[in-house]
């Protein structure tokens, strides 16, 4: 063979050798699977969930999944569910806003893959409302339940569609339904103003005024992205229009760095209405971490779980379990304050664990999303978590509260709970909280 | 020696055909591959395919006619929004005339950014092609009617032909046939964008580019025109781009405007250094490392016992991406595939018996 | 008077001005290498956030000094990344940048972008991804005038004066000291300065050292801020808005790169408000494709760019 031939022939040979040789080197080895359900052993059960571990929705949103991983170790420490540890594998998807700051991390979709390689029984707790709906016909095509997804957008709640999907918190329409009809009753003939996300959370958020005839005088719509690009600087017109039209309330949809934004521009023009938050951007530790320069001491806001500082027969508990996992809260201690998104990634974790646990031995995929169904849930949450044929939302109601420091809420409105769903005819009805108690099988001893 | 020389005529009088088997050896190679695979590799291969094609694109206008472009994640995702609105619109179209649509599109975005392009020198073509890869986010949310804005667009899985299932025997799962199904197309989708640029570059036109990239007085004097070529390399890559973008979002079901942002492009290019500029194996390879970094940050993790939650273990890939980078720039510019190609070329130039003869034609 | 000066045109214009500043001082850092090493330093922005990383995670702590302790306040904070700032640049171009110089252009991009990502990923993995809260030395609060809002605060003022102060210490020091005289030939001519006896690779490292303490203190200011802090991202947008100023400005001017830096804050603040923040980018890219077709070398250059 001549020279040239070879040289010809060699470089491409060697680069398609090297590939393979690459491909080769990522192969990862097919799990043996029990016969039976995927990701189901005799003593293991493994799930996943894709979070923002890293980046710009990092901040605060990072502790869901780990204090729900928390109770799974508890729940393992005293030998599991029917035999069963529970594998909790967390994959980092950035909020699917991959750039400097998260180099190279995997979309939410290729993180998703991964975890159906491994495979996972499901995926518990992945977070984010486009991250999950980009891979909600990718779930859905393999058979894998989607379970408790982390975000208050209505697209959780669609059985007929996707059978396997549920969310967990209440959505945000429900959550701005009820904030309307607490303002209609205790904040009458106030102008009220709104700023919200230019997308489902603000969407939705408006919707629920609307629904219960919280109409407000000014709407506005601000983009993650720009606020991002532009700073603190980006809010000043909206903040500053608001008090141009003498906004005696103004309703926030926003995100905790958003929240930080408008509640800064206010404090720089002197400008102080009553502020009413939803509950994702108004937690008072996690906007301490973002600033500690502005604070939503007085704000109203909304909860679906008991404050930390309740009395709960929960809050102690989960003390607890946050204590025994320092690999996921180290420099917890007994008088660390309990933040908003570990009460949340706890709520959910539980109702996993009771779940599993009612299914009893035989573990299977479709068994699971129909004892969802039938299972009567104990969760520190404030109002009954219940699945129906027709409900895949999750939680429906909460109680109003305000923040009285800058770490604590506390309930107004004498603790009242209220409820209601997201079609716009349903009403909002006052009940009573519901007063659960730790599960005997979840006592630590 | 006859047949040998029999097969070396051959080669030198039909090059094109030469390439076509090769390209169709190696095609049927990887497809054979994929048979054992497992569903994880199998989607990364996919993936990784499609950005060894953008990559390729980029390589085009860097290595063949010398211009450094940030702007080539937006022309991936310009390429992917247009097979997405399509798909969801038309599901009845065959997938590869979507996926020529997504390069259509790239190419004729590239003239209009090729255009004032032409004009510009190093820093401010750089500068240029960074504001138009921050741009990208911006035009997908004013035109929020068409691409959902913000929001993700779910595009019509890839389902496998019945007839690939029967092909892979049981026990297998929806997974495994699926993400077969994915690497394949891709392979194929690649293999021919490959064999389309082996062609281009070898071509007259491409061998005008490199003159370009030499010597700009020369090739005006050869009868080149300067802003015509840039123009031209300008497209093909943002062709190549789109048709990445197109293929990467029908394989993964799901398109979403954050996705291509500076990053990308600034990704887009680290690959292509470190696999190596100008060479077809280069892209192959930065592709593939697209792919495959995660499963070695995994690898890495595991071994040295950091978790992958920790502050540490959350940036390590960042941390090896950049020092890679930074390393492979400094000691071996030339890249993987680069560096590897001038250790065997230079070999046969040392050896008496192959030295270059006065009748090689120039690479 | 006052209805004008607390209208919203003059609030964007001031707003604009104050958000611009950093624009405007990092545009300054990048013409300031460019123009002693013709590099673009594409990890300009986060070397300027590694320095103020390492300022401001010293804030109130206390250092220990054998005499006496020192309590470590804002202003230490900032004296400290400075400081970094400063050493952070000399090392880089010592031992990154100097293998670089007569590579071809694409060498340099390819070296200060993977350095951009370690810097970050180095960064988040030292001190975390999540906001580390940088408290305003003054008060952010708008003074008012006749019960009105006007949109400068004491902490707006001093932003705009850190920058002028910045600013006119490097034209002080590039026009009318000896240093700067050869920093100046080092960038213009260097075989023929180098003749003349000086020392045209210390005059190098000197310009990186420079432009890295500018950029510290832009890093400083952006996270110093009333609702936001440090991030190992704070820089990334800055950094962009201010390469298309720079280059829209004229590589080749620093007060040009000031003077757009500034302008592209004030119009991106106009333009979010009055039409919608998504046309911010485009605009800009809108004016740099304008500009340089027009006049390549940039608005402020005056040396010619070769044209083909």
């Amino acid at each position: 063979m001549s020279r040239l031939h070879l040289r010809r022939i060699a470089a491409p040979a060697l680069a398609v050798s090297l590939s393979m040789g690459v491909a080769v080197l990522g192969l990862t080895a097919a799990s043996a699977t029990a016969a039976g359900s995927p990701g189901v052993t005799n003593t293991s059960i493994t799930i996943g969930a894709t979070v923002p571990l890293t980046g710009i929705a990092s901040t605060g949103y990072n502790e869901v999944a780990k204090a729900a991983n928390a109770v799974f170790k508890y729940v393992n420490s005293k030998g599991g569910i029917n035999h069963r540890k529970i594998n909790y594998i967390l994959k980092d998807d950035c909020y699917n806003t991959p750039g400097f700051g998260c180099t190279g991390t995997p979309n939410t979709t290729t993180q998703t893959q991964a975890l159906l390689a491994v495979p996972v029984f499901a995926t518990v707790g992945s977070l984010g409302t486009p991250t999950q709906e980009s891979v909600r016909n990718l779930l859905k095509s393999h058979g894998v339940p989607q379970l408790f997804v982390n975000s208050g957008s209505e697209a959780w709640n669609n059985p007929s569609h996707y059978p396997m999907l549920f969310g967990w918190q209440q959505s945000y329409i429900v959550e701005s339904k009820i904030l309307g009809t607490y303002m209609n009753k205790h904040l009458k003939g106030k102008k009220l103003c709104f700023l919200g996300q230019n997308d489902d959370f603000g969407g939705g958020g408006l919707q629920g005024l609307k629904d219960v005839h919280a109409n407000p005088a000014l709407v506005q719509k601000y983009s993650v992205t720009s606020l991002v690009l532009g700073g603190a600087a980006y809010f000043t017109p909206f903040i500053k229009a608001e008090q141009t039209a003498s906004c005696k309330v103004v309703f926030l949809d926003t995100i905790p760095g958003a929240t930080a934004a408008a509640l800064g521009n206010a404090a720089a023009l002197s400008f102080h209405p009553q502020w009413v938050i939803s509950s994702v951007g108004s937690d008072p530790i996690t906007l301490h971490k973002e600033s500690s320069a502005v604070n939503d001491v007085g704000a109203i806001t909304f909860a679906e779980l008991p404050a930390s500082t309740d009395t709960n027969p929960w809050n102690a508990w989960d003390r607890k379990v946050l204590l025994a996992d320092p690999a996921d809260f180290p420099g917890f201690t007994a008088t660390t304050p309990m933040d908003g998104n570990m009460a949340y990634g706890i709520g959910w974790g539980v109702s996993f664990v009771e779940a599993l646990r009612a299914e009893g031995k035989n573990v299977t995929r479709a068994g699971f999303v129909a004892t969802l169904l039938k299972t009567t849930f104990q969760t520190p949450a404030l109002t009954p978590l219940k699945y129906s044929k027709s409900n895949h939302e999750g939680l429906l109601g909460g109680y109003v509260d305000t923040v009285t420091s800058q770490t604590a809420t506390t309930a107004v409105a004498g603790k009242t709970v209220y409820v209601t769903t997201p079609t716009t005819s349903s009403k909002v009805v006052v009940t009573h909280k519901v007063s659960t108690s730790v599960p005997a099988w979840l006592q630590p001893g | 020696m006859t047949p040998v020389f029999a097969v070396i005529d051959f080669r030198r009088a039909h090059p094109v055909l030469v390439r076509a088997l090769l390209t169709l050896l190696f095609t049927c190679l990887a497809l054979f591959l994929t048979y054992f695979f497992d569903p994880l590799t199998n989607y990364n291969l996919a993936t990784g395919a499609a950005m060894a094609i953008v990559i390729l694109g980029l390589s085009f206008l860097t290595g063949a006619s010398g211009q450094v472009s940030l702007g080539n994640g937006a022309f991936m995702g310009i390429g992917a929004y247009a097979a997405a609105i399509w798909a969801v619109h038309h599901t009845t179209t065959p997938l590869v005339g979507t996926l020529a649509l997504a390069t259509l599109v790239g190419a004729a975005v590239g003239f209009l950014i090729g255009l004032p392009a032409t004009r510009l020198r190093g820093p401010y073509l750089a500068g240029m092609t960074i504001a138009f890869a921050l741009a990208f986010e911006p035009l997908v949310s004013i035109f929020s009617s068409w691409t959902n804005g913000d929001a993700p667009i779910q595009t019509p899985l890839l389902t496998p032909p019945g007839w690939l299932a029967s092909l892979v025997h049981a026990p297998t799962s929806s997974l495994t046939t699926t993400n077969m199904w994915l690497a394949d197309i891709s392979i194929v989708v690649t293999g021919v964008a490959f064999f389309f640029m082996a062609n281009l570059f070898r071509s007259r036109t491409g061998r005008a580019m490199r003159l370009v990239r030499e010597n700009e007085v020369a090739a005006e004097l050869a009868g080149v025109s300067l802003p015509r070529a840039r123009v031209v390399a300008f497209m093909v890559s943002a062709a190549f781009a789109g048709l990445g973008g197109g293929l990467t979002t029908l394989v993964q079901g799901s398109v979403q405007s954050s996705t291509f942002n500076l990053g990308l492009s600034i990704t887009i290019l680290s690959l292509l250094v470190i696999g190596g500029i100008g060479t077809l194996s280069g892209a192959l390879l930065g592709g593939l490392i697209f792919a495959y970094s995660q499963n070695w940050i995994t690898w890495i993790e595991g071994k040295t016992g950091i978790s992958s939650t920790s502050n540490l273990g959350g940036n390590l890939k960042g941390i090896i991406f950049g020092l890679a980078l930074i390393l492979v720039m400094l000691l071996a510019p030339l890249g993987i595939a680069g560096s590897i190609r001038f250790v065997i070329l230079r070999q046969f130039k040392k050896h008496p018996l192959t030295r270059p003869s006065q009748s090689s034609t120039p690479q | 008077m006052d209805a004008f000066l607390t209208s919203r045109a003059v609030s964007d214009l001031l707003a604009g001005l104050v958000s611009g500043v950093v624009i405007g001082l990092v545009a300054l850092s990048l013409v300031l290498i460019w123009r002693s090493t013709h590099i673009l330093n594409f990890a300009q922005g986060a070397m300027a956030m590694f320095a103020a990383y390492v300022g401001m995670t010293q804030l109130s702590h206390r250092l220990d000094l054998g005499a006496f302790t020192l309590q470590l306040n804002y202003w230490w904070c900032l004296v400290i990344a400075i400081l970094a700032g400063l050493a952070i640049g000399g090392v880089t171009e010592r031992v990154l940048v100097r293998p670089l110089y007569g590579k071809p252009e694409i060498n340099p991009i390819v070296v200060m972008v993977g350095f951009l990502a370690t810097l970050e990923a180095l960064a988040g993995a030292i001190w975390g991804t999540t906001t580390l809260s940088v408290p305003t030395p003054f008060s952010f609060v708008d003074w008012q005038l006749h019960g009105q809002p006007l949109a400068l605060s004491p902490n707006d003022v001093f932003r705009i004066v850190a920058t002028f102060v910045v600013a006119v210490l490097i034209a002080v020091l590039f026009r009318f000291t000896n240093i700067g005289l050869q920093l100046r030939a080092s960038a213009v001519a260097p075989e023929v300065s180098r003749l003349l006896g000086v020392r045209v690779g210390r005059m190098l490292t000197l310009g990186w050292i420079l432009a890295s303490g500018v950029g510290a203190v832009a890093a400083v200011i952006q996270a110093t801020s009333f609702s936001t802090g440090l991030t190992p991202s704070i820089m990334e947008a800055p950094f962009a808005i201010a390469f298309i100023a720079a280059a829209v400005g004229g590589l080749e001017s620093p007060t040009g790169a000031l003077v757009a830096g500034i302008a592209f804050g004030i119009m991106q603040q106009f333009v979010s408000d009055y039409l919608n923040s998504n046309y911010v980018l485009l605009i800009a890219l809108g004016v740099l494709i304008l500009v340089l077709m027009i006049r390549p070398q940039g608005l402020f250059s005056k040396r010619v760019v070769r044209r083909v």
